[in-house]
């Protein structure tokens, strides 16, 4: 098993560096450079040609590619060309507002679509199970930001329960108020956004159920006389939750990632919403860091996820 | 005083415009739009001590929050800073320097010096004075290469030995003087060459602002832009002192006791960001006692209460510019045989455009047609004769036909009997771009010319500017925006040497004109005027440039709220009110 992680982890290296100068390609083939919407009265077109030079924009592609990995060896990611900070404390400072909400929404995502999947499995196709189906088509069906605005429209704006925007207020002080408003403002976009993503998981699990209740050894269980509980808890929900582990490696990775949909309509300062920004303002030092980064968090996501699988599953050994 | 008659009387025209324009729409509309009772200030009412503000940043990306002036170089971080962040100089209404700042001004032009007095109650948030060191030190950022900062320029080289200072030849900067020592509060700044426009604010000749020298001064330049004194804790000496600092988010000012014209009346301001899409519920809801309005979003904001419209026009325009050059050896340099280098077909074009209805349908009044380059903001500099090209396209139709221009079946072909397709560039925005480009382009089609998009839908912002810098092939006419500065001289949008000019025009007049507007004999005012209405009326004729349309700018203030103002005298010099005179009425 040792074994398999650290092959894993050797054949992650040749994939992030092409997955690097793909990315670092990319980024210098969009339209425009970080100084191109510098262009106001302000600003002398002389001095953004000097300062182009300056930041090295002018050189061929793979020496500033060549310059960034060199510096990132030197564990310097580089200052971000829009924000003028570090772009490690930038990624750093959003990362922690990603986090906080991805795991407040990956919480309520479990705490919404277990408890739902386990009900409509085992009443399947009776009234439970039909409420939650249609409940499952309407969130699949309407797109996110969809959702979402409708979320802020009716919470915020009409009932004026939540904030419309940002993570913290801005008159929060001290340790609990800084705290208590950072709960505050992520707590209906993590139920908006918690609410869509149940879908999935209600599907699998409750798939899971419906198959593993015709199963010979849960016929057999029940043959001996085992009580329907135990039938249920033991036999067929151990069994229907695999899928669910599964995906639980992703849902790790989305912790870091953000999502883009929903921080950009609550502008939340979150990794998502960096990502977006870094592109439409060619901010290419914290654009290349984040997707290396992406693209290290879904590499790992995968591993962590074959991982648990053969951890929960004795059947499945990773060879 | 003159000067502002001329500006009531245009404000005027404007306001008899847009009531016009309201009476034409349906009636929800018209309901919706009350512009003439909207006025540049809030009434002018006693007020009360105290009482906190919330102000609404709108945004779509967090903003960067680069507290000195000398450094940040967007928009929204001078927005986030308006409550402290004072220039040195006052000016009246047209945006000329008066004395009644926190800095005297006099100018010699014999002795080609700028004598800066800073006044002795001046001082920054933390009590210290502001002295000629912090002014001196506000051009060693800028002109240090370490700071990297996007303010130097070409203009500020006229102060003597700015620029040695720059390529590093000098330690200090040999022009600028400072009698009474760097703890003084006198500056003379020795210039190259004088020129009319440095009576303005805005003329980019001198800088405007200082920095606070014995607060900064331990950082060394090239971690200025990134350190806790540049962006946590920064010091201004304008009405309001910053007190706490949401990274992207959020600013929260309180006042700032030192402040030179006395205690400002409230006692908190808090500025947040917020989604451009939410802002018209925002204000509808009351989550901001001061918004912007977004034009596209004016029929959702009606009806929403307890508030007050205060608008004045933007300094600057959307502009329809014609391809006739390229950008050779620093400098531009144009094509006799370019596609659009024939002035029937500009001007043809230009008749064809049905700015008003197009102002009319999408933008609910709020923007209006420009006529000339030189807008009505900047007074007597504005040539008021001039009436642009409004829409007239039987008259367009004569003059192509006129020029040769003959149809053949749908279209017209070219003077030359060759087929003429125009390739248009403009960039996507709001909702309501795409129709109203669409609808430009139906009424060129109605007069037989082929115009289609430049990669045939509307181009995002950083490839529309990488086009345009790079003289990209597939551009023939292209639909841009200014954003003026206070001074109206035109050298560095159209002159020879300015790459800002994307239309690529050079030409002989063009450059006697630029040039007599800033020589010296152009200190005379009534001089300057009349050049500049010569170069108006000639840019009128050879439509280079067309001038589009403006849009007002529509602030949604609590109607609690006292002295709001956008007059050019009432503000900090930096296009935002000064909040000193902002307070809740008693």
């Amino acid at each position: 098993m040792w074994k398999t992680v650290l092959r894993r982890f050797l054949i992650m290296i040749p994939q992030l560096i092409i997955l690097s100068m793909l990315v670092f390609l990319l980024a210098k083939m969009m339209p425009g450079d970080p100084f191109t919407g510098m262009i106001n009265p302000n600003s002398d077109a002389k001095e953004i040609a000097r300062l182009r030079q300056v930041y090295g924009l002018n050189d061929h592609w793979w020496v500033q590619y060549c310059r960034w990995v060199g510096n990132m060896f030197h564990g310097d990611l580089g200052q971000s060309y829009i924000q003028h900070v570090p772009v490690a404390s930038l990624i750093w400072d959003r990362a922690v507002n990603t986090f906080w909400l991805s795991l407040l929404t990956v919480l309520l995502t479990y705490a919404i679509a277990i408890p739902m999947g386990i009900t409509a499995g085992r009443h399947q196709d009776e009234w439970q199970d039909q409420a939650i189906q249609v409940f499952n088509y309407i969130t699949f069906a309407v797109p996110g930001f969809v959702f979402y605005i409708l979320g802020i429209w009716l919470f915020s704006f009409t009932l004026g329960w939540f904030p419309i925007s940002g993570s913290v207020s801005a008159s929060a002080s001290g340790f609990w108020g800084v705290l208590g408003s950072r709960l505050y403002h992520m707590i209906l976009p993590a139920i908006l956004y918690a609410l869509i993503t149940t879908t999935t998981i209600v599907q699998y699990l409750r798939t899971g159920i419906v198959d593993n209740k015709v199963e010979d050894y849960v016929r057999t269980a029940r043959s001996k006389g085992v009580p329907e509980n135990v039938v249920f808890n033991k036999h067929i929900l151990r069994n229907s939750v695999l899928p669910i582990v599964a995906f639980l490696g992703n849902t790790i990775t989305g912790l870091l990632s953000g999502s883009m949909i929903i921080e950009s309509v609550f502008s939340y300062p979150g990794m998502g919403k960096l990502f977006l920004d870094s592109i439409s303002q060619r901010d290419y030092t914290t654009l290349t860091a984040l997707i290396l980064l992406f693209g290290i968090l879904t590499l790992l996501g995968n591993l962590i996820s074959d991982i648990l699988l053969s951890i929960v599953d004795p059947r499945i050994r990773v060879k | 005083m003159k000067k502002g008659k001329l500006l009531g009387s245009a404000l005027m025209m404007g306001a008899l415009a847009l009531t016009l324009a309201a009476c034409g729409q349906s009636s929800n509309n018209a309901q919706q739009a009350p512009f003439k009772d909207w006025k540049i200030s809030t009434p002018a009412k006693p007020a009360k001590k105290g009482g906190s503000v919330k102000v609404a940043v709108e945004t779509d990306t967090p903003f960067t929050g680069i507290f000195n002036d000398e450094l940040s170089s967007s928009g929204v971080d001078t927005e986030v800073s308006q409550y402290g962040s004072e220039s040195l100089f006052s000016t009246d209404d047209h945006y000329k320097i008066n004395n009644s700042g926190a800095a005297t001004l006099k100018i010699d032009r014999a002795a080609k010096t700028i004598t800066i007095n800073i006044k002795p109650n001046v001082k920054w948030s933390d009590g210290q004075p502001v002295t000629a060191k912090d002014y001196e030190y506000a051009y060693e950022i800028i002109g240090n290469k370490a700071t990297n900062s996007q303010r130097y320029s070409t203009s500020l080289e006229d102060l003597v030995g700015f620029k040695e200072y720059h390529e590093g030849k000098a330690s200090t900067i040999s022009g600028l003087e400072m009698p009474d020592g760097e703890s003084g509060r006198k500056v003379v700044l020795h210039m190259q060459q004088m020129k009319p426009g440095m009576k303005i604010s805005g003329n980019g000749y001198f800088w405007e602002t200082a920095a606070p020298y014995h607060y900064l001064k331990d950082v060394p330049f090239s971690k200025l832009i990134s350190s806790d004194k540049v962006r946590k804790h920064p010091l201004y000496f304008g009405a309001y002192r910053v007190t706490k600092v949401v990274r992207g988010q959020s600013v929260t000012w309180k006042p700032n006791k030192y402040y030179y014209k006395g205690k400002p009346k409230l006692s908190k301001i808090t500025c947040s960001v917020i989604s451009p899409n939410s802002v018209a519920q925002s204000i509808k809801s009351g989550k901001f006692d001061v918004a912007e309005v977004i034009t596209s979003q004016w029929p959702n904001i009606s009806g929403a209460k307890g508030v007050r419209y205060i608008s004045t026009k933007t300094l600057g325009y959307t502009y329809l510019g014609f391809k006739v050059g390229k950008w050779k050896n620093g400098q531009n340099v144009m094509n006799n045989n370019s596609k659009m280098n024939n002035r029937a077909l500009r001007q043809a074009i230009a008749y064809g455009m049905n700015v008003n209805q197009v102002a009319k349908r999408y933008s609910y009044g709020l923007t209006f047609r420009v006529p000339t380059l030189i807008p009505d903001q900047f007074g007597a500099y504005h040539d008021s004769k001039i009436k642009g090209y409004s829409y007239n396209i039987k008259k367009a139709n004569k003059i192509l036909d006129k020029a040769g221009y003959k149809k053949k079946g749908t279209y017209r072909v070219q003077p030359n009997g060759k087929p003429l397709t125009i390739h248009f560039m403009a960039m996507s925005g709001s909702s309501t771009q795409e129709p109203i480009i669409q609808n430009y382009i139906q009424q060129w089609k109605k007069m037989g010319l082929h115009v289609v998009l430049t990669g045939g839908r509307l181009t995002e912002f950083n490839s529309f500017y990488d086009k345009l810098q790079n003289d990209a092939k597939g551009v023939d006419m292209f639909q841009g925006v200014w954003g003026l500065s206070s001074e109206p001289s035109v050298n560095d949008l159209y002159g020879r040497g300015a790459q800002f000019n994307y239309s690529r025009y050079a030409t002989k007049k063009n450059d006697e004109l630029i040039a007599a507007m800033d020589s010296q004999k152009s200190f005379s005012t009534k001089y300057r005027v009349k050049k500049f209405h010569e170069w108006q009326e000639y840019m009128n004729k050879e439509a280079y440039v067309v001038p589009v349309s403006n849009h007002y700018t529509v602030m949604a203030v609590n109607n609690k709220l006292t002295g709001y103002s956008l007059r050019p005298s009432k503000s900090m010099n930096n296009g935002w009110p000064n909040w000193y005179y902002v307070g809740y009425a008693k």
